[in-house]
C-alpha cells in the first residue's frame, strides 16, 4: 500500500464513528496493510498524529453546532404553540406589571425595515379554511365518478348538478386564495347559535372588502325565507349578502362595504329571514367574534 | 443598525416580536441559537436533548418576550439562563447530573488538589473528580479554532458540508451517508476527503505548522 493509498484509508477512517481507532485495531486486511505501512513510514505516522488532531477539532466543533433543520423546527414548534401575538391588551399589561418594560404593539417609528410577514397564529389559523374546501371539492369529485356508473338520462343530470356544484366550488377557492393572500386577511371560526352541528368559516380582508363565508349544517330554507349574512358594529346590524347553497355547503363570496376598515369588537352572524324584506334583525343561527 | 438593515439593538428586536414579527424572532434565533446549542450540548452531553433545549427556550421567549428587561440583563444572559433551566430540568428527569466542577476550582489558595479532595471528603461534599479547567491561553484557541472550523464550513461547497454534518453530527458512515443521500460510495468519500482537506487547510493556515493540524506533504520517492 503506499501512500496516497494510505493516507485516503485515514482520511475516511477519520470521519467514521471510531473510524480511526477501528483502522488501528488491523483486524482487517486493509487496517492491517495500513499499519505495516505506518511502522515504517515516519511522514504517514506523523499525518496519522495530524489527522487525529485535525479530526477531534472538528468533531467537537461540529457536534456543538444545531442541526440545519433546528430552525424550521424550532419555528414551526412556535407556530405550533406560541401565543397569539399581539398579545390582548389585558395581558400584555399584565406582564409588564410583573416587571417587564412597557412594550409597543406596533413597530417602534425609527425601526429598522425588517420586512413584516403574516403574524405566526394567523396564518395557522388560515389553513383550515382551505384544507376545508378542499375536502369538500374532493368529496364532489368522487360523486362524480360514483355518478358514471349510472344510466341513461340520470348520468347527464347528475354531472350537471355536479357541474354546478364544482363551478361554485372553484368560486369558493379562487375567492379564499385571494383574500388570504392579502397581508391584513383575517379568519373567524363561526358556531351554531343552539346547533352542535353547524359551523362555518369567515375570511376577510378589511382593505380590500372581500370576504368568504362558509358553513356547514344549514338546513335549506323553506319557501320564502333565505339565510342573510351581517356585520354588527356597536349594536347596529348591516347585510352583508345572502348565502347560497352548494350541496351540503352555504356560502357567500364577494365584496362588502360593512367589512371595510373593520377592527376587532364587531360581530359577524347568520340570521334566517323574510327573503321578500330587507331586514336582518331576527335572531342568529350562526356567530362568530371578530 | 447592522449593513443588512437589521436592527442591532437586541430590545428594538424583542419589541417588534411582540408586536407579531416572525422576521424579528428570525434574527434572535440566528444570533443566539448557536451559542444556545453548544450551551445545552456541553451541559446535556446529548445533541437531541440540546435541540429540545433550544426550541423550548425559543417557544419561552415567544411566549413570555414581555417580561425581558433589557435594564436588568442582556438578551443573551436572559436566553441562556432560560436555556440552562430547562437543560437541568431534563437532567433531573433523566436521573442524571450535570457535569462535575473541576477539582482545582474548589481547591483554597492554600493547598493542593490532595488536600482539597481529603477536605472535600472528609465534608462528605465531593461525588466525583473532574479534569482541571485548561488554561486561558488554550481556551482561546479552542475558541478561534472553532470559530475557522464553523467559517471554513460555511464557505465550503453545500455537498460537502453535507457529508461533514452528516458523518459528525448522525455519525453515519460513508456507506450510509451514500444510502442517505441517493450518492454512490465514491462521491461521498471524494467529497468527504474534500471536505476535511478544506477544513485542515483553513485550520493549518490559521496556526501554522507548528499546530501540528495542516496535512503532512507525502514524501517524495519511492511509495512503500
Amino acid at each position: 500500500m503506499d501512500h496516497d493509498a494510505v493516507r485516503e484509508q485515514m482520511e475516511l477512517a477519520a470521519v467514521e464513528p471510531d473510524g480511526l481507532e477501528r483502522l488501528m485495531a488491523g483486524d482487517t486486511p486493509t487496517a492491517q496493510a495500513v499499519a505495516g505501512h505506518l511502522a515504517g513510514c515516519p511522514s504517514c505516522t506523523e499525518e496519522l498524529g495530524r489527522l487525529q488532531r485535525s479530526a477531534v477539532l472538528v468533531r467537537d466543533t461540529v457536534q456543538a453546532m444545531p442541526s440545519p433543520d433546528l430552525k424550521a423546527r424550532t419555528l414551526a414548534a412556535i407556530r405550533a404553540e406560541g401565543v397569539v401575538r399581539p398579545l390582548p391588551v389585558a395581558v400584555a399589561g399584565a406582564a409588564a406589571a410583573v416587571g417587564g418594560p412597557a412594550v409597543a404593539p406596533t413597530p417602534e417609528p425609527n425601526a429598522a425595515p425588517v420586512p413584516e410577514p403574516i403574524p405566526l397564529d394567523r396564518r395557522r389559523r388560515l389553513m383550515p379554511v382551505l384544507g376545508w374546501v378542499a375536502t369538500i371539492a374532493a368529496a364532489i369529485v368522487l360523486s362524480v365518478v360514483a355518478a358514471s356508473y349510472l344510466v341513461g338520462s340520470r348520468v347527464d343530470d347528475q354531472l350537471a348538478a355536479q357541474s354546478v356544484a364544482i363551478k361554485g366550488l372553484q368560486e369558493i377557492t379562487t375567492a379564499t386564495l385571494t383574500v388570504t393572500a392579502q397581508p391584513d386577511a383575517e379568519h373567524v371560526a363561526l358556531a351554531g347559535v343552539s346547533d352542535p352541528e353547524l359551523y362555518g368559516g369567515l375570511t376577510y380582508s378589511p382593505s380590500t372588502s372581500e370576504l368568504v363565508v362558509v358553513a356547514s349544517g344549514l338546513t335549506p330554507p323553506a319557501a320564502g325565507l333565505e339565510y342573510r349574512c351581517w356585520v354588527e358594529v356597536d349594536g347596529k346590524r348591516e347585510k352583508v349578502g345572502k348565502m347560497f347553497f352548494n350541496q351540503d355547503l352555504a356560502f357567500w363570496v364577494g365584496p362588502s362595504p360593512a367589512i371595510s376598515g373593520l377592527s376587532n369588537g364587531a360581530t359577524f352572524g347568520v340570521s334566517l329571514v323574510d327573503a321578500a324584506g330587507s331586514s336582518v334583525d331576527t335572531a342568529p343561527v350562526l356567530l362568530g367574534e371578530l | 443598525m447592522n449593513g443588512r438593515g437589521e436592527p442591532t439593538d437586541d430590545a428594538a428586536v424583542v419589541r417588534r416580536m411582540v408586536a407579531g414579527s416572525e422576521a424579528a424572532l428570525e434574527l434572535i434565533y440566528d444570533r443566539y441559537s448557536s451559542a444556545i446549542f453548544a450551551a445545552a450540548y456541553r451541559l446535556t452531553a446529548d445533541r437531541g436533548t440540546a435541540e429540545e433545549v433550544v426550541q423550548e427556550t425559543f417557544l419561552a421567549l415567544w411566549n413570555r418576550a414581555e417580561s425581558f428587561d433589557a435594564a436588568v440583563g442582556s438578551l443573551a444572559a436572559w436566553l441562556h439562563a432560560i436555556a440552562r433551566n430547562r437543560a437541568i430540568d431534563r437532567l433531573r428527569a433523566a436521573g442524571r447530573r450535570p457535569p462535575l466542577v473541576a477539582l482545582s476550582s474548589a481547591a483554597g489558595s492554600d493547598e493542593d488538589h490532595t488536600q482539597a479532595l481529603e477536605r472535600l471528603v472528609s465534608g462528605g461534599a465531593v461525588i466525583a473528580g473532574a479534569e482541571p479547567p485548561v488554561s486561558p491561553e488554550a481556551a482561546f484557541d479552542a475558541v478561534g479554532r472553532h470559530e475557522i472550523i464553523r467559517g471554513a464550513l460555511a464557505e465550503m461547497p453545500e455537498v460537502e458540508r453535507t457529508v461533514i454534518l452528516l458523518a459528525y453530527q448522525d455519525e453515519l458512515s460513508q456507506s450510509e451517508i451514500a444510502e442517505r443521500l441517493g450518492w454512490p460510495l465514491g462521491t461521498v468519500k471524494t467529497r468527504t476527503r474534500r471536505a476535511l482537506l478544506r477544513l485542515r487547510e483553513a485550520l493549518g493556515t490559521e496556526f501554522g505548522p507548528e499546530a501540528g493540524l495542516d496535512v503532512m506533504p507525502v514524501p517524495a520517492g519511492e511509495d512503500r
